[in-house]
């Protein structure tokens, strides 16, 4: 009795008590160590980006040589939207579907498929752009922003995959088994019942993809090549945001160009930032116990 | 091969008896037995939960299915709106026939059957994203059996009161089905199975998640449905099934692991006079 | 109230009765079509747009056969492609921004997971992955304007001391360089890694944790006797993963790396990745077997690529499916 009470009144050794704690202390400093360049990308932004932006930075297009200073964006950010808009277009429709098909049909092919787009969801964004030079850029003759958008739903693709399989996967058994105890016919199940219910999450994904083709220049250097112009044809080059900066920073011995890609990088991490932080914010109204943020 | 069909949905409540409707179909059918079940079998993969169950569903009445767990009998109760076979690798065989169909023919349409048989299940499962008059009608709109808004609505009606919802519910129509209680949420799915004009209605320990008054209120629903439709309801509950059914099947899990019929009857003699030694023991608490 | 559907009598016979399939081409089936059909054709273009590339890249293999992955040189001017000096220069940038980002990331899980309350270790965790959201040229930029500034003196510091006996850490440090190049990719890595790696700690059954913690654990011995164990699979799939994105890194890369095309003596040399040096000369390449040769440099990476990251997915699924039994 009394030996069991000593166990019990014994403390932890001081050796493994400063064990834990120096883990504990190693796992702050990491912390810290990683947070350092989030905060000093934003402090260089935020300094040095601040002088630049302005109106006219934004609705004006660049000078054709970069290392002349004046004028903006706009053809950028124009560019930017519409080759995003256009990808959007393609790859949401496509993905929903190749989920329905990964849910529904089932089996062997479905399994491929996944892995197939698992493995695409992490493919080098250079390789794609490659992808779509060879397929669209050569057989059409030009560049285009036409082949740029094609680039970069192809990036888009593996991450609405992902998350609206995900978000059917979730669906109750009950509400299925109801549909089917119903006579249902499967499509009639899946558009009244099913992507209803479902489509809160698959709008959150669909904002994710958007997020990370905004922030891609990879893909568009060989497809739509970029362009010093203001343009809406997707039939020509056209110009976007991270490829202006991309070509501003390569010259950034100039101080225009330095500061145009610092005020462009600025412009484009505002935007990134709203449209991950709205879906952050939508994924944390459907699950109010969720502690690991992705 | 096409073949359409005639579906006359008569309003129940006029009704006596099940109406004959079908001129193609001469053969005689009896009219007291609405449902025969014939060595049916089911499994899951290799293995067997369903064995040799034959069984006679009388028209306008409520069969009880009781018996313990594991017993089969929700498995049973699936295959007849053919509803095992959805799970992966599950398959039922017999036969088990319908208004002089099996059920279980090469040609027959599973999500046909399940237009006929209506099933209620032991979660309500409103859909969540439609509202309560939407959950209703919209499978029948769906499949076709009712179109345009005045006879939406007027379907609506007609179901919510026969699933003595109507009036709780006549002034939120168009909240979300999801919005309900318990009970109401429960009385609101026997509503949508209604609105698709079934002649046979399946329940799978429908009162289980419900609390006791919600319960009775079913219970009471149960009965006076019984007058137009038929029933047949899976219960672990003996006194509920003591108090609502006409006949009560037993089923039990036989040593191979697999559910079969020990006995069938008038629900008054099977809990009074079992002709079974095994029902007589589950009938007084001496196992389950 | 009645309502009367035609009736038209078929020959279908009587088995089948009111429950006969109606048509051949119900919307069932062309719903199973269409899904199909768009599954097959995405796979298609995408199968077509790899086989095109090869297609494109072939002469340059064809010149230059297996030397084209062993050889050393890449020289445009004399139309000599070799693509060693990039797989090294990936190899390279990957392996330190591995060794960098790695037990930082696992450091942020545990901390996150098993430290903090969840009231804080959820923002926190959020704060991290913003890591992810910054774009990969925004990364470059920074890395070009700050870090490189910041470096140099670092980078001269260790050749001028360790570096005098370590040709491996040795000069020349003109700024941009692999090392340089590894960090900004570790920092783009970071939130991947600890994201899944975050997953894989919250997964640890709590049955097992709270039998260490009965027996009068400390928390470190719970992360050491449970929560690592377990989550070994985890962790290899994460570190596979981050290390596929870390091959990948193409624009963040270029505007560091130096841009030399061949094997720096040092990690303090300016360099080039496989990802990087297509980025940089492609535009620029109006020869066609330098244009050939880059494809091919494409081909080559997407090999990799296809490697590592299929057998990360591979290794998470094998970890999801025993998460799954372990509970």
């Amino acid at each position: 009795m009394a030996a069991e009470y000593g166990a019990l009144l014994t403390p932890t050794s001081s050796a493994r008590r400063f064990k834990a704690n120096l883990v504990v202390v190693l796992a702050v400093v990491a912390t810290a160590i990683a947070l350092v360049p989030l905060a000093s990308v934003f402090l260089f932004l935020i300094t040095r980006a601040v002088g630049v932006l302005g109106i006219d930075f934004l609705l004006q297009d660049p000078p054709g040589d970069l290392s002349a200073a004046g004028g903006g964006i706009r053809n950028a950010i124009a560019g930017t939207l519409e080759m995003t808009t256009l990808a959007t277009l393609i790859a949401a429709p496509l993905g929903i579907l190749i989920a329905i098909f990964d849910t529904e049909v089932g089996g062997r092919l479905a399994t491929g498929t996944r892995f197939f787009i698992d493995v695409m969801v992490a493919l080098p964004s250079i390789v794609i752009g490659i992808f779509v030079y060879s397929l669209i850029v050569v057989a059409q003759g030009h560049f285009s922003g036409f082949a740029g958008s094609v680039a970069l739903a192809a990036i888009m693709l593996p991450v609405i995959v992902v998350s609206t399989e995900e978000m059917l996967r979730l669906i109750p058994r009950p509400i299925s088994e109801g549909a089917r105890a119903l006579g249902l016919s499967r499509w009639r199940t899946y558009a009244s019942v099913f992507l209803p219910t479902a489509v809160s999450g698959i709008f959150t994904g669909l904002l994710l993809a958007v997020s990370r083709a905004i922030g891609e220049t990879a893909p568009l250097l060989f497809t739509a090549l970029g362009n010093n112009f203001f343009s809406t044809d997707m039939n020509e080059p056209m110009q976007g945001l991270p490829l202006l900066i991309y070509r501003n920073a390569l010259n950034s011995a100039f101080p225009a160009a330095r500061d145009r890609a610092m005020g462009a990088a600025l412009v484009l991490v505002l935007i990134v930032l709203a449209f991950n932080l709205l879906g952050r914010w939508l994924v944390s109204r459907r699950k109010p116990g969720r502690s690991t943020g992705r | 091969m096409n073949e359409e069909v005639t579906m006359a949905i008569e309003t129940p409540l006029r009704q006596v008896s099940p109406a004959p409707s079908d001129p193609v179909r001469s053969t005689e059918i009896d009219r007291a037995v609405v449902l025969r079940l014939r060595n049916v079998d089911a499994f899951y993969g290799t293995r067997q939960v369903v064995r040799d169950i034959s069984l006679d569903i009388t028209g306008n009445s409520i069969t009880a299915i009781i018996g313990p767990s594991g017993s089969g009998k929700s498995t049973l109760l699936r295959c007849i709106d053919r509803m095992h076979e959805v799970i992966p690798h599950a398959r039922a065989t017999g036969l088990i026939e319908y208004l002089g169909t099996n059920l279980y023919d090469a040609r027959v349409d599973p999500a046909a059957v399940r237009r006929s048989i209506g099933m209620v299940f032991q979660q309500p499962n409103p859909f969540p994203t439609m509202s309560i008059a939407d959950n209703v009608a919209a499978p029948a709109r769906f499949n076709g059996l009712i179109k345009g808004k005045n006879a939406s609505a007027d379907l609506v009606e007609q179901c919510l009161r026969r699933a003595a919802l109507w009036d709780e519910v006549k002034d939120k129509l168009h909240q979300s089905g999801a919005s309900l209680s318990g009970g109401q949420q429960q009385r609101l799915c026997i509503a949508r199975a209604l609105a698709l004009a079934p002649k046979v209605l399946l329940m799978d320990e429908p009162c289980s998640a419900l609390d006791p008054v919600a319960t009775l209120q079913i219970e009471q629903l149960m009965t006076d449905l019984r007058a137009s439709y038929t029933i047949v309801i899976v219960t672990h509950n003996m006194q509920q099934a003591a108090r609502v059914s006409d006949r009560t099947a037993f089923l039990t899990m036989g040593d191979d692991g697999a559910g079969y019929l020990v006995e069938e009857g008038p629900t008054g003699r099977i809990f009074t006079q079992p002709h079974e030694r095994l029902t007589e023991d589950y009938i007084s608490g001496r196992f389950g | 109230m009645a309502v009367r559907i035609s009736n038209k009598a078929g020959q279908g016979g009587p088995a089948a009765g009111p429950f006969a399939r109606r048509h051949l081409l119900n919307g069932d089936i062309v719903f199973r079509l269409v899904v199909a059909a768009s599954a097959a054709l995405t796979i298609g273009l995408i199968g077509l747009m790899v086989f095109d590339s090869v297609q494109a890249a072939w002469p340059a293999f064809q010149t230059f056969g297996l030397g084209f992955v062993t050889g050393i040189r890449w020289s445009p001017s004399f139309t000599i492609y070799g693509a060693l000096p990039f797989i090294y220069g990936t190899m390279l940038t990957s392996v330190i921004a591995l060794l960098l980002a790695v037990p930082i990331a696992v450091l942020i899980a545990l901390l996150v997971t098993e430290f903090l309350p969840p009231q804080i270790g959820r923002p926190v965790a959020i704060v991290v992955d913003l890591l992810a959201a910054v774009p990969s040229v925004v990364w470059g930029l920074w890395g070009l304007l700050v870090l490189v500034p910041f470096i140099r003196p670092i980078e001269h510091g260790i050749a001028d001391g360790p570096g005098r006996l370590i040709p491996f850490l040795g000069p020349p440090t003109p700024g941009p360089s692999y090392f340089v190049a590894g960090v900004v990719v570790a920092v783009m890595i970071i939130p991947i890694v600890a994201a899944l790696t975050r997953e894989v700690f919250a997964t640890t059954p709590r049955l097992q944790r709270e039998a260490v913690l009965a027996l009068g654990g400390t928390r470190w011995d719970v992360i050491r006797r449970v929560v690592l164990p377990i989550g070994r699979t985890g962790l290899l799939a994460a570190v596979l993963l981050g290390l596929g994105r870390a091959i990948g890194e193409t624009i963040a890369v270029t505007m560091v790396i130096g841009n030399a095309p061949k094997i720096g003596g040092s990690i303090f040399s300016p360099g080039f990745t496989l990802a990087s040096v297509i980025a940089n000369e492609f535009n620029e390449a109006t020869e066609p077997l330098h244009a050939e040769s880059l494809v091919g440099l494409g081909v080559v990476l997407l090999v990799i690529a296809i490697v590592i990251n299929g057998a990360g997915v591979a290794v998470r699924r094998r970890f999801e499916r025993s998460a799954g039994r372990g509970r």
